[in-house]
């Protein structure tokens, strides 16, 4: 009987997160474009329902009815397979991240995770990376110029940017000495949150993220004015509005991450433990906000530039954060 | 400025090659043998007293009626002296000419451009391929007996777009280790219709060629059917983000065409408009330039005061991109009442939105890390490619039409030319956001010389050149005659040659009419800076990666409209 309740709690749940998740990754785009705007001296969406709040559904209903075009000399199961990657491994980001305090309802522990699994954080790496497969795929067989260039960028950049991130977090490995990520979470709400022990791993990990996540000044694989929008190129439809579904959802996942890891998660003061989950989407909420100011504010720099910056400055920096935590934790 | 001693050297030297020396509206021009003009040319620019180190100019111009048809005309320009010189040669159909582009490397597609347009063949060029019509196109659109409106019996669209193969000599062995990778006509940072086939290994830039044309409309053809007058819209819609500072070059050639000058205030006033579409254009050139390397705030930024000064043109001239608003001799109308106040609102503005601009990009790490270093152009390259403008003075080459040839009284104006030390994409950024500051300071001036001057003093009375007052053409028969008579066929200047050019935002401008005693201009050759700047773009991308030719590109600061014609 309990495993069957478990079925039934972990549907619910999956349901849930699936919902909020995809809700956030479509305002997550009026979000943008509106931030976006009044930096830049401009309304932003504003004609579709109230402060333009219900362009998102409006642009999907566009992206559903486009007409499909698949280049003829494209590879074609790879081609159409290929944006569902990025959008999949992006989603089950979600189910190893803890969103608040265990509630009870209806007599039951829940826990606010979907898996509290003992290799969380391991499991969020594996998906990071495998999301990239999409873009290297999309691009490469699409069997056009643009889409290989933005292809090759995705995978070059994807493997110096995945060991810097990689070494950044053995850091908050050391404190924890665990991967779970509500126990991560729980050690920061005994103590103190792990940005204040390891701030130069936190900026690092920022970094680190926007290339991961492809977002500006390390948008190389997408480079709209000089690749012509890069490995999406070919894209039409839905396909296209997947790719960047995922790029939202991805941004969403890895700001949740670093809630988890460096913030303190759900930690907050005087919010009872059963809305302990608003402050994780207050913090989750403002890295996304940080997200587009930045994209506001910074050019983009060049291919070359960012496998340096990744191989010859952050990487041994990051090494150089475990050598001092290490220290540290001897002495 | 013109040189009159030349031709006294020349002959002494190549007493077979010179045949003779003219002198139209104070322009000085040697005729040369044609076979010569290599021999001729080398020793103009190696000559230590002559050194005529920059080709400002080639064209041809078509006589069917001689028996030598095509003349073909080399303005040349020394940068030492500041002084210049044309050179003419005659050819028969079917001869050719000698190729001066291993002497100055701007003739290679100023030539290519005379082939296209009149057949006339130039020996030893490196790759005389059709520029502005497509490779396998039939006739020669600038000759006299090319129809103006096309060819339509016989004429048959190609089966599929032309020029889709590369040049034989791009294309290469190489097992696969190069890419050719077509960049534009359509891409977002060409800034127009431009083509570039890049050749590549890897992302790095073996070699690079711009494919020009597409946006060709034949304007030196068309010119030839119209007025002196009417002929102005066509300039327009040249550089159309900077369209007063085409309608004044031409309207200054037009101008001395009939040996007049404006009175003084309709100078200042157009020397005021000219500085604001100067601003205009590098306003729109810091925006797309921004754009292209992945600083979006900055784009609209600049549309923003971009987009005071089109309120402000407009209420000036009635139109924000294609004003045609100069006169024969002065301008269309005198300034409205209550604009010196936004003018003045705007330029006390103006300062700290440049000073937002370069908090945004002058310091940014990732702004410096794109463009310092980045297309780097010699002055020595820079001059023998004849470039012009911000482009030139990004390299160091303190040169500016404004102060060296001065038109329309800028010589009254107080301003400073600003030059970059490296000549790379960053050094012309810097020099353009320092003109914008020096212009804002010319429009100051000249906002108080036009207030010094009598209103209403904006255009020459002159009874041939400008038409008479609407109030006289509604009332008396006479005024109406002559109306009537000015705007169907348009004075008609003597019969001569004469040159303007004015510091455009993107280079030297100038335009070269041919004058044969009709109403109608015989030739007009519009000297397009951003076609003759763009030659310099292989020059300065070759050894980069994809990113910085579309750096490059932003810097040399290109509108497709001016380069296709």
């Amino acid at each position: 009987m309990e495993f069957v309740y478990f079925l039934i709690e972990t549907a619910i749940k999956v349901i849930v997160v699936f919902a909020v998740v995809m809700l956030a990754v479509a305002y997550m785009t009026w979000v943008e474009r509106k931030v976006l705007g009044h930096i830049q001296v401009r309304y932003g969406p504003n004609r579709v329902g109230p402060y333009g709040l219900l362009q998102p559904i409006a642009d999907g209903i566009k992206a559903f009815f486009k007409e499909e075009v698949i280049p003829e000399k494209a590879d074609k199961v790879v081609y159409v397979m290929a944006p569902a990657i990025p959008l999949v491994a992006s989603l089950s980001i979600f189910s190893v991240i803890p969103f608040g305090e265990t509630v009870r309802i209806l007599g039951r522990e829940v826990k606010l995770c979907i898996a509290d699994v003992d290799i969380g954080l391991l499991f969020v790496f594996a998906m990071a990376s495998l999301g990239e497969y999409g873009i290297v795929l999309g691009g490469w067989s699409s069997y056009n110029k643009y889409g290989l260039m933005g292809a090759l960028r995705a995978a070059a950049q994807m493997v110096s940017y995945e060991i810097a991130l990689g070494i950044t977090v053995l850091g908050i490995l050391m404190l924890s000495g665990t991967l779970n990520l509500s126990e991560i979470v729980r050690q920061q709400i005994e103590g103190h949150w792990f940005v204040l022990y390891q701030p130069f791993a936190f900026i690092l990990f920022l970094i680190c993220m926007f290339a991961e996540i492809n977002r500006t000044p390390f948008d190389m694989p997408e480079a709209e004015s000089e690749l012509a929008c890069g490995y999406n190129i070919e894209y039409s439809s839905m396909k296209f509005a997947m790719f960047f579904m995922a790029e939202y959802a991805h941004l969403l996942a890895a700001s949740s991450l670093v809630t988890v890891l460096f913030l303190g998660g759900w930690d907050g003061p005087w919010l009872p433990p059963g809305l302990s989950w608003v402050w994780f989407v207050v913090k989750v909420g403002l890295l996304a906000f940080f997200a587009v100011w930045v994209r506001g504010t910074y050019p983009r720099l060049r291919y070359d530039q960012i496998m340096k910056l990744g191989w010859k400055i952050l990487i041994p920096l990051a090494l150089a954060n475990v050598l001092f935590t290490g220290l540290f934790m001897v002495v | 400025m013109w040189d009159r001693g030349a031709y006294e050297k020349l002959k002494a030297h190549f007493p077979e090659a010179i045949l003779g020396v003219e002198e139209s509206r104070g322009e000085v021009s040697v005729r040369v043998k044609a076979e010569e003009v290599l021999k001729v040319a080398k020793f103009l620019r190696e000559d230590p007293e002559l050194s005529y180190d920059m080709l400002v100019d080639l064209c041809g111009v078509d006589y069917p009626e001689r028996e030598e048809r095509f003349e073909v005309v080399y303005l040349l320009h020394s940068m030492k002296d500041n002084r210049r010189l044309r050179l003419k040669a005659r050819v028969r159909e079917g001869e050719s000419l000698p190729s001066v582009q291993e002497v100055w490397r701007a003739a290679n597609w100023l030539e290519r451009e005379v082939y296209d347009m009149f057949g006339v063949r130039f020996e030893g060029h490196p790759d005389l391929r059709r520029i502005l019509t497509w490779q396998g196109f039939e006739g020669h659109p600038l000759r006299k007996d090319y129809p103006v409106e096309g060819k339509e019996e016989g004429f048959e669209l190609p089966p599929e777009p032309p020029d889709l193969e590369p040049p034989e000599w791009l294309k290469e062995e190489g097992d696969g280790r190069y890419m050719i990778v077509n960049m534009g006509p359509q891409h977002p940072s060409t800034h127009g219709v431009l083509r570039v086939i890049l050749k590549l290994e890897g992302e790095q830039i073996v070699d690079a060629v711009p494919v020009l044309g597409h946006l060709h409309r034949g304007v030196e053809k068309l010119a030839e059917t119209m007025s002196y007058l009417k002929a102005q819209t066509l300039t327009d819609r040249l550089d159309y983000t900077a369209a007063f500072s085409n309608n004044l070059a031409y309207m200054m050639a037009v101008e001395k065409l009939f040996g007049i000058e404006p009175p003084k205030r309709a100078q200042y006033i157009r020397v005021m408009l000219a500085e604001f579409s100067r601003l205009t254009s590098h306003l729109l050139w810091l925006a797309t330039h921004a754009l292209d390397i992945g600083a979006m705030t900055v784009f609209f930024y600049c549309f923003r005061e971009r987009e005071t000064i089109l309120d402000i043109l407009e209420a000036i001239s009635g139109a924000r991109l294609t004003p045609s608003f100069l006169r024969i001799g002065g301008v269309a109308k005198d300034l409205p009442d209550g604009i010196e106040e936004r003018i003045e609102k705007f330029l006390d503005e103006f300062p700290s939105r440049i000073a937002e601009y370069e908090a945004l990009l002058s310091k940014n790490p990732i702004w410096l890390k794109r463009t310092k270093g980045i297309g780097v152009l010699q002055p020595d390259d820079a001059i023998n490619c004849g470039v012009t403008g911000p482009v030139l003075r990004g390299s160091g080459v303190r040169w500016d039409v404004r102060k060296a040839l001065p038109y329309s009284s800028y010589e009254e104006f107080e301003f400073e030319v600003p030059i970059g030390e490296r000549g790379d994409t960053y050094d012309r950024y810097l020099v353009r956001l320092e003109e914008m500051r020096q212009s804002a300071r010319i429009i100051r001036q000249a906002l108080r010389k036009i207030k010094d001057t009598p209103p209403g003093d904006i255009v020459i009375k002159d009874p041939y050149l400008s038409p008479p007052p609407k109030d006289q053409v509604q009332k008396e028969p006479h005024a109406l005659l002559r109306h009537f008579k000015y705007f169907s066929e348009g004075p008609a200047p003597l019969p001569g040659e004469a040159y303007m050019s004015v510091e455009g935002p993107k280079g030297e401008l100038g335009w070269y009419l041919v004058s044969d005693g009709t109403p109608k201009p015989y030739r007009f050759r519009v000297r397009p800076p951003c076609f003759v700047n763009l030659q310099a773009l292989p020059l300065m991308v070759k050894g980069h990666l994809v990113a910085d030719v579309v750096a490059v590109i932003g810097s040399i600061d290109i509108v497709l409209g001016e380069i296709d014609r």
